[in-house]
């Protein structure tokens, strides 16, 4: 599989961490905190990742993957990503 | 001999020597082993797997079932090799496999009376009782008989390379309908790459009597490739694409010597391909299909096209008396090769009514002509006649030593069904097709059902053209050459087949049309299940000559048509690969990287030995000629250190900058405790927690100046906190102004530790004011040595004054030796990893084994630590009623009760009256040593509610490693509880 | 006439981590250091530095002949509006030039190196045999720098010794 990395190209999955579903945003409060540490929607279809260039440039990115055929939408970097 | 007087690719001025069976013989370069085989009239090849029966070679290409040989001898040997595949070269050695003694009297060749035991589902069925029995006896039975082919159990000798490529067009196959399509996107301008299994390009055009734009196939495909050359095509031979993964990417494995005598040393036997390509065209062409009768894999029956092939290209003829039998046109073909070689035909049998128009040419030879008719039996061990059911019901007995049949053609798709697109049936073409084939690839040829010539060049020619377009590159769409040509008759084979001896749908796992009708009685309707029971298509071949006609049998047991049926998926690798190809430089030491720091030479010197610490080497030890063993070093390190003073490598710890304006606040959003109040020149020791609550990784943090900190991190966690630095400023607090980056490489760090620390750092820099005011505990300083910005930090984890020093890690090497040099009169040692660990112990500060990833902060000792005045990574759920309850195991001390008794890790604790059972579980020891300070034993524990049992005695059970014994519990500080020492 | 294959540590440089501060744009940074630096994984050079491009806002500093106190130096000028670190012996800098510079790198590193796709004055942070690396082309010899971390340059040797061989058996067709 290889990502289309906003800054360096297109790479080699292996290049990369994979985190998780980007969706989840960090609760301001106490309250929904279990919800964003351990729920997670898990759809059968194009879903955005956090994944990190580990082996590249070292940033985060948001990446469009469809989880049923692996066919990657596109790749943002998360810094200044909408949400 | 039954090599052809004239005629062939083989170049007949170059004779080579080689030996099968420890018998010599000889072949022509251009030779494959078969084609040699052949024309020295050798017919028995090898033993099937199964029922050991006598088999002959049945093909000319990577499909063959049968002819199974080991090449070479020793470590190099490789089993299981097509010997329809392998280039015959001077020297070869080869030998047959599957049969004790001898291929010629294989004593395992009883199975096939205990055929019918052997049956489908054989595996699932038998050794099942009595169940004790598996592990003395069934299971060793089984190992000794399973298998095809015999390892050499060494290591393979050989070296493996590796390569990565990139193109606009990938053309897998370099027969007409591909090479075609690489000259048009070569003359286009595209980035070309051509790859094909065979030592020559070219495909059928190289087996089969065509002309192509006035001159012989062979000879334009030649030509060809030489224009190719000029383009700057990247062409590949012996190069078989066995994958097509995600985004366009191909996996491709080339034999660079094995086809070589004598290769020159330090050549890769193979090379692994890892080729990114935005088009590709699959020019696999197609596999011919052979016919279900009673005794078809006796030695002697071959495909029809195969037979053409040795007899074309090889100038080989696999017999002297033939019969063809065929439901296709292309069986006619072979038949007026047969005529033009001067190889008797007996008799063609087409199971069809109506003849094709090669049938006339081949009557007025003086040929027989059997139409509706079908071969029902082989007569011989191996063939020396066939049975045959005439049209009008009858039957025949035609003596003869070969059978040519063709039973229909099937597109060679498996890698058009890697990425899950599941072929389906064409009534059209009587096979299975690509529907959907993986993006960007154009399916073309023999492998979309274009069986002819003609076909295959426009084909091929066409795809380039719109491949071309579709990049971009516009140009004249070029004429395809003009061929010779043969018009393709695709129909329906006929199955013939006899109940009575064995009719072989799967030559290499000896399935028969019997073995699919009884799964299919016993209610294995899917052909995935089929398979499964079956094993039909799970030999080495994959089923290339076996898949369709065993679904066409399934199909006729359960009363549903083989569209209904449909297909399995193919997987990589197409063809086997070899384990080492994969590995390529990455075996043995090799494996992983391995990481050395600026001190690892002099380590060597000083006779450390090594232990791994992720990629890290870290000296463990450094032994002594007076030591008795490792364990009198470890105790001679700590005890010099504690007495003395003593110096230890840490540079494997992470080390990040974490810089501007907001470094500090960054900081306080990840650590426990507070940073941002850090005062210049000071450290602090600090704690990160997950999101979850649960305790990450720690390390002391200094601040050198105001946007300027210092963070530093396990060596196990160096990259996982440097990603957890990066997402917290990247992608939680973007608004942050902070930066951060690895330093780790950068600064070559020693602790310098004991009593005598302080006099020997000194000594060392006699310019700086080392004093208790100039440098208090947890402070740090630069100052200049040797050009350099050098670090000083008042920081211990032994427990001892100590101090970490360090430099850039150009001058690492340098600092060692100087502060050995000048730590002389104070008998400085060198210690280790051990060493550290057995103080760190001793002073119970947490470590690895403590921060496992299951405790909290509070489990630890550090609750207190946790600041109610600010939001951090891990707050919210670390107040959790689970991760507070005071009945959690938490951080304790164990001694044990007499002297001697060793406590070890993962032991358990259990109250004294309890029985050791999951529900009077208490706890576990978590890091334990044996303590030359204390003279004793000790261990760190995690004793639910510990620190409110000092005093009490607990059981300590390890019944994996020895009896139980009873300990103390205490504070998990065993050392100098004041903290007296480090204070100095 | 091609040059021969030839691997050089480069002793005398010096190195630095530039990351620019919030709101920074690389103009800003070039008005600073004389120099503008790349944006994308590309190089920027005059006589004396060299800045790679290894990630958004984000540089590898060299200084080509080893200027002392190089990383003092950048972050006296830049104070304010990036944030440096001395790198200077955190990597090592190997030079890989002449025929077939291109095609060792190319069997380590899964990234297209061809001179249509990765010509003078390109970079790439990527890992080659499971090292990270950072490369850049420096001319048509060709030549490429590769920065890697220090503690792997044993290892990062031991592939470049394992890989040479391929070089000399390079596919080719059969007539």
């Amino acid at each position: 599989m290889r990502l289309p990395c906003p800054f360096c190209g297109d790479r080699d999955a292996s290049e990369f961490v994979y985190r998780g579903d980007a969706a989840p945003v960090r609760p301001a409060t106490s309250e929904g905190f279990y919800d964003y540490v351990y729920l997670r929607e898990n759809p059968a279809g194009p879903m955005r990742e956090h994944w990190y260039h580990a082996q590249g440039c070292r940033n985060w990115l948001v990446v469009t993957r469809d989880t049923r055929t692996h066919e990657v939408f596109g790749a943002v970097l998360a810094r200044g990503a909408a949400q | 001999m039954s090599r052809l007087a004239s005629g062939g690719l083989i170049d007949r001025t170059r004779p080579l020597s080689f030996t099968f069976d420890g018998r010599a013989l000889s072949g022509f370069a251009g030779d494959t082993l078969a084609s040699a085989l052949i024309a020295n009239d050798v017919r028995l090849v090898g033993r099937s797997f199964k029922y050991h029966r006598p088999r002959g070679i049945l093909t000319a290409g990577s499909e063959e079932p049968n002819a199974l040989v080991a090449i070479g001898a020793g470590a190099a040997a490789d089993p299981n090799s097509r010997a329809t595949t392998t280039t015959l070269y001077e020297g070869l050695q080869a030998t047959s496999q599957n049969r004790w003694p001898s291929l010629g009297l294989d004593l395992m060749a009883v199975n096939q009376l205990a055929a019918p035991l052997f049956v489908a589902g054989f595996y699932y069925k038998t050794f099942m009782w009595p169940t004790k029995l598996w592990e003395a006896l069934y299971e060793p039975l089984i190992r000794r008989a399973a298998g095809l082919g015999r390892l050499s159990m060494e290591p393979d000798p050989d070296q493996y390379d590796r390569n990565h490529a990139f193109c606009d067009l990938l053309v897998i196959g370099a027969g007409a309908a591909g090479l075609s399509a690489a000259l048009a996107a070569a003359r286009a301008g595209l980035r070309v790459i051509v790859a094909d299994e065979d030592g020559r390009l070219g495909g059928r055009l190289l087996a089969e009597r065509h002309e192509v734009d006035g001159r012989p196939a062979a000879d334009w495909a030649h030509e060809v490739v030489d224009e190719l050359a000029s383009l700057g095509v990247r062409s590949l031979a012996r190069t078989t694409v066995f994958g097509v993964y995600d985004d366009r990417e191909y996996g491709a494995i080339e034999r660079v010597t094995d086809h070589l005598s004598a290769p020159a040393p330090g050549q890769p036997r193979q090379r692994l391909w890892k080729i990114v390509a935005r088009r590709a065209v699959l020019a696999s062409g197609a596999i011919e299909r052979p016919l279900v009768f009673g005794g078809n894999d006796r030695p002697g029956v071959m495909m029809a096209a195969a037979v053409s092939t040795y007899l074309n290209r090889f100038a080989a003829a696999p017999g002297r008396r033939a019969v063809v039998f065929t439901t296709t046109d292309s069986g006619w073909a072979t038949a007026e090769d047969l005529l033009a070689s001067g190889v008797g035909l007996a008799a063609v049998v087409d199971a069809r009514d109506v003849a094709p128009v090669a049938a006339e040419r081949v009557r007025a030879a003086g040929v027989e002509i059997l139409l509706g008719a079908s071969v029902t039996a082989v007569h011989g061990r191996e063939v020396r006649a066939v049975d045959v059911r005439t049209g009008d019901g009858g039957s025949r007995r035609i003596a003869c030593d070969l059978l040519a049949m063709s039973g229909g053609w099937n597109p060679a798709i498996g890698l058009g069904g890697n990425l899950g697109g599941r072929p389906v049936w064409s009534d059209a073409i009587h096979s299975f097709q690509i529907e959907t084939p993986p993006p960007g690839m154009t399916p073309v040829g023999a492998a979309i059902g274009h069986f002819s010539l003609a076909e295959a060049l426009r084909d091929g020619a066409l795809a380039a053209a719109v491949i071309a377009s579709d990049l971009g590159v516009t140009g004249p769409i070029a004429q395809p050459p003009r061929s010779s040509d043969d018009p393709s008759g695709a129909s329906p084979p006929g199955q013939a087949r006899m109940k009575k001896s064995k009719a072989f749908v799967d030559f290499q796992h000896d399935v028969t049309v019997a073995d699919i009708e009884l799964a299919a009685r016993e209610g294995f309707v899917s052909v995935e299940h089929l398979k499964r029971y079956t094993t039909l298509g799970m030999g080495t071949d994959q089923g290339k000559t076996s898949q369709l006609n065993g679904h066409a049998v399934l199909a006729d047991a359960t009363g549903r048509s083989i569209a209904e049926v449909g297909a399995i998926l193919s997987r990589p690798p197409y063809l086997p690969v070899a384990i080492a190809a994969f590995a390529g430089h990455h075996r043995g030491r090799h494996f992983r990287p391995e990481r050395r720091t600026a001190g690892h030479d002099w380590a060597v010197e000083r006779g450390a030995s090594f232990v791994d610490a992720g990629l890290w080497k870290r000296a463990q030890w450094f032994a002594r000629p007076e030591d008795g063993d490792w364990l009198d070093t470890v105790n001679r390190e700590v005890n010099t250190t504690r007495g003395g003073v003593g110096i230890c490598d840490v540079s494997t710890l992470g080390k990040i900058d974490v810089l501007g304006p907001d470094a500090g606040r960054l900081l306080d959003r990840l650590y426990i405790n507070t940073f941002s109040t850090l005062p210049v020149g000071k450290a602090r020791y600090g704690l990160m927690l997950r999101e979850d609550g649960f305790a990450m990784d720690d390390g002391t943090t200094t601040r050198f100046a105001e946007h300027r900190f210092f963070v530093t991190t396990t060596t196990d966690n160096a990259a996982t906190i440097m990603q957890h630095i990066d997402y917290a400023r990247q992608v939680l607090w973007p608004d942050l102004d902070v930066q951060a980056t690895s330093v780790t490489e950068q600064w070559s760090t020693y602790s310098i530790a004991g009593p005598r620390s302080r006099a020997l750092l000194q000594r060392a820099f006699p310019d700086i004011d080392l004093s208790d005011e100039a440098i208090p505990f947890m402070a740090a300083t630069e100052f200049r040595w040797q050009g350099e910005t050098a670090r000083l930090f008042r920081l211990s984890f032994s427990g001892e004054m100590a101090f970490e020093l360090s430099v850039p890690a150009a001058l690492g090497d340098g600092l060692i030796r100087m502060l050995f040099n000048m730590g002389r009169i104070f008998d400085v040692a060198p210690y280790g990893t051990e060493a550290l660990g057995v103080m760190r112990i001793e002073k119970g500060h947490p470590a690895g084994n403590e921060l496992d990833g299951r405790t909290t902060a509070g489990d630890l000792g550090m609750g207190r630590m946790m600041s109610r005045k600010k939001d951090f990574i891990g707050r919210a759920l670390a107040e959790r009623p689970g991760l507070v309850d005071p009945d959690r195991p938490r951080l304790v001390g164990l001694k044990p009760l007499s002297g001697e008794v060793r406590l070890r890790g993962g032991a358990h604790l259990v109250g004294l009256s309890d029985r050791p059972t999951i529900e009077n579980d208490q706890g576990y020891i978590t890091s334990a040593a044996w303590s030359p300070t204390l003279g004793h034993s000790i261990a760190l524990a995690l004793l639910r509610r510990g620190p409110e049992r000092h005093g009490e005695r607990i059981c300590v059970h390890d019944p994996v490693r020895g009896a139980d014994v009873e300990a103390e519990v205490c504070s998990a500080v065993f050392v100098d509880p004041e903290g007296v020492r480090v204070r100095g | 006439m091609a040059e021969p294959l030839q691997i050089t540590a480069r002793g005398k440089v010096a190195l630095a981590t530039v990351m620019a501060r919030k709101g920074v744009d690389a103009a800003a940074i070039g008005a600073s250091l004389g120099l503008t630096p790349p944006t994308g994984p590309l190089t920027a050079q005059d006589e004396t530095m060299t800045l790679i491009g290894v990630g958004p806002g984000a540089w590898l500093a060299i200084s080509e002949y080893g200027q002392a106190g190089w990383a003092a130096m950048l972050g006296g000028k830049l104070a304010g509006i990036a944030s440096v670190s001395d790198q200077t012996s955190g990597y090592i800098v190997l030079r890989v030039s002449g025929e077939g510079a291109g095609d060792l790198l190319q069997k380590g590193a899964f990234i297209d190196l061809d001179r249509t796709a990765f010509g003078v004055g390109a970079a790439a942070t990527t890992v080659i045999a499971h090292i990270g690396v950072i490369l850049w082309k420096v001319d048509d010899a060709p030549t490429f720098d590769v920065a890697l971390f220090r503690s792997f340059a044993d290892s990062f040797r031991d592939w470049i010794a394992a890989s040479a061989p391929g070089l000399a058996a390079p596919s080719s067709p059969v007539r």
